[in-house]
């Protein structure tokens, strides 16, 4: 923990979170375009993770780009962050 | 002399045989005789060079309250289709106190997509609480037959109330939820829907998300003691690995209670192209442990709908757009006018104006859409406005209040070469048409067409008579419709008679059938020359008739 009290994560324990690696889009049940979000966890194992639009657009804002392709190499925390603001909001 | 004699048409009896040509008779509502030269009939059927099938049974559609001001269905009786199960994802229109009836309507007009109208207008024969109330209410004007599920939220709401969407059940709850599941079977109910899943007009999850396994698996033996009735489940599709732990524990369900389940949807996607392959493994693993776990998958491709009123992830690979689609209505509508922003959207598209990505596009709808532009590609509308493909699609937004629906077909679901293979799976149950539901968003009706012109005729993944029985003689036997589902001396007529070579669904196209004026998308038949349910013609040449033979069934 820093002097003022935030969270300090030290780049070890950065290198142990499970990190996005691509975003595809694809067709939901529904007729809605959906995003899948792919997260690389540390054992290696790759998973998806669906995004409806709101929450698809909330982790874009979030990661503060407007390209699909700069969500790689983001923490997943990101996508926690996107999904609390959207669903605040 | 017989009733009605159909003649000299290929029949295809539903349960996979080649087909043969003969004659079919129909006496009392039965199939009397299948052969040749068979005796004459009051009214006569010509089917020369034409098959001659049982009538297609669709496992998973919301008609309930469709049922209330259209006995016919519509559209789905024109495509073949002579038996309906409604009441799936926990939700149906009975049992249900009349102090409770807002908040079931709010869950149908979140699922369905249907206007307040609808419920006010048409439900003047509201007049039902119980199971039976509500069976008797519609039973009189059908003409397509019924076999009801019972929707566990509404079992949890009559018994718990308010409370039904706030917490788990009491032992006594529950036990008071089983003599209810149990009267409703015995006033024929097919089975018990349940969903892990839905919300309601709130955004709140539906009744049957609060409960426990212990409830879960006590309705479950009720099933079970009832003679071995379906529970049909929406799972967390959007996630194959919890998906598939529901398989288990429907597996297990099963199993332990003697009944089937089934869950759905199943589909494929290009984004994750080992989830449909995995989910359906684990159903073989658990059907080779003796579980009866029916996955059911579509056969149409999913269409991706959207308007720049509500921002859409269709447009995300454009950052441009995403700048100005992802701003509130009022700044949004401003870009969208701004000649500079609508160059800098249309430069993002490519060098071809964005014909690739928008040309294709279709004007589906929308309240503001222009009838002159509706089915038609945005390609074509574009070279005639003397505009590019990106560009009208801004500018024709723009001239209707943003309020225009286009819709980019194939959007999933919809590589033939994987899904082929899938459905012809024995294992896979065809049906997740979801007819009757998501009328604003997309038509649900002809999938058993699609069946026919895609997997029959194009790819060759079925024999017609396979693909027949997949949607006959299969779906009989996996919800035990023991009365229907084939071409046999003594069962109830219900019989198709199609063009195997044009069989198909049309185009969609958006009417404004719904009471209260409400919008829905709709597909017609092609190639379909007859449809009788129980011994009498309800579509024939084209048109319906004013015959009401439908009836519940389980």
């Amino acid at each position: 923990m820093s002097a003022d009290g935030a969270v300090v994560r030290t780049a070890e324990a950065i290198a142990r979170e499970a990190i996005i690696v691509g975003a595809e889009l694809a067709a939901a049940h529904d007729g809605q375009a959906e995003l899948v979000v792919s997260i690389r966890y540390p054992n290696g194992v790759v998973g998806h993770v669906l995004l409806d639009a709101d929450a698809g657009y909330a982790l874009m804002r979030s990661c503060e780009i407007d390209d699909l392709g700069g969500l790689a190499g983001q923490s997943w925390r990101k996508i926690l962050e996107g999904v609390k603001t959207c669903s605040t909001s | 002399m017989f009733d009605i004699v159909i003649r000299n048409g290929l029949v295809v009896d539903g349960e996979g045989g080649p087909g043969v040509l003969a004659d079919l008779a129909i006496q009392d509502g039965r199939i009397a005789a299948i052969g040749q030269n068979l005796g004459e009939g009051k009214q006569t059927l010509d089917a020369t060079g034409r098959v001659v099938a049982p009538g297609f049974i669709d496992p998973h559609t919301h008609f309930d309250a469709q049922l209330l001001w259209d006995g016919q269905a519509r559209p789905a009786l024109e495509h073949g289709v002579t038996s309906v199960i409604p009441g799936n994802c926990s939700l149906s229109l009975a049992p249900l106190k009349i102090a409770d009836r807002a908040t079931v309507v709010g869950m149908f007009q979140q699922i369905e997509e249907m206007p307040p109208e609808a419920f006010t207008e048409k439900f003047a024969k509201w007049t039902w609480e119980d199971f039976a109330g509500y069976c008797a209410a519609i039973e009189p004007d059908l003409a397509i037959n019924v076999a009801p599920l019972v929707g566990h939220s509404l079992i949890r709401l009559w018994v718990m109330g308010a409370e039904s969407q706030q917490r788990a059940a009491t032992a006594d709850e529950i036990v008071a939820m089983q003599a209810l599941l149990r009267q409703c079977l015995r006033d024929r109910a097919i089975g018990l829907s349940t969903s892990f899943v839905d919300v309601d007009a709130n955004g709140r999850p539906v009744p049957s998300r609060f409960a426990e396994f212990a409830e879960l698996d006590a309705l479950c033996q009720v099933l079970g003691e009832e003679g071995g009735k379906m529970l049909q489940v929406v799972p967390e599709f959007y996630d194959a690995d919890i998906t598939i732990a529901r398989i288990d524990q429907l597996a297990d369900f099963s199993l332990k209670h003697g009944i089937p389940t089934t869950f759905s949807p199943v589909f494929d996607s290009h984004a994750t192209p080992k989830a449909a392959p995995r989910i359906l493994d684990r159903v073989a693993e658990q059907f080779a442990r003796g579980a009866r776990v029916w996955p059911q998958m579509q056969t149409r491709p999913i269409d991706i709908s959207f308007s720049m009123l509500n921002p859409s992830l269709f447009l995300a690979r454009l950052p441009r757009w995403v700048r100005v689609l992802r701003q509130p209505l009022e700044q949004r509508i401003a870009a969208l006018n701004d000649p500079a922003t609508r160059a800098s959207m249309i430069a993002d598209c490519g060098p071809d104006g964005g014909e690739a990505m928008f040309g294709r596009l279709v004007v589906r709808g929308g309240d503001r859409a222009p009838e002159a532009y509706v089915g038609r590609r945005l390609g074509d509308i574009a070279r005639e406005r003397g505009e590019g493909a990106a560009e009208a699609a801004i500018k024709i937004s723009c001239e209707n209040g943003l309020d225009v629906a286009f819709l980019a077909a194939n959007g999933g679901h919809d590589d033939t070469g994987r899904i082929g293979p899938m459905l012809a799976n024995p294992l896979v149950h065809i049906g997740a048409s979801d007819g009757g539901a998501h009328l604003a968003s997309f038509s649900t009706y002809g999938d058993t067409g699609y069946l026919f012109s895609e997997f029959v005729r194009a790819s060759g993944d079925f024999t017609l008579e396979q693909a027949v029985k997949k949607i006959t003689a299969d779906t009989a036997d996996i919800w035990g419709i023991k009365d229907r589902g084939r071409l046999k001396p003594g069962l109830a007529a219900d019989v198709v008679v199609f063009d195997a070579d044009t069989i198909a669904r049309l185009e969609e196209r958006p009417v404004h059938d719904v009471p209260g004026n409400g919008l829905r998308y709709i597909r017609s038949a092609t190639g379909v020359d007859a449809v009788l349910v129980n011994g009498a013609v309800v579509y024939a040449d084209g048109a319906y008739t004013d015959a009401r033979p439908g009836a519940i069934c389980n």
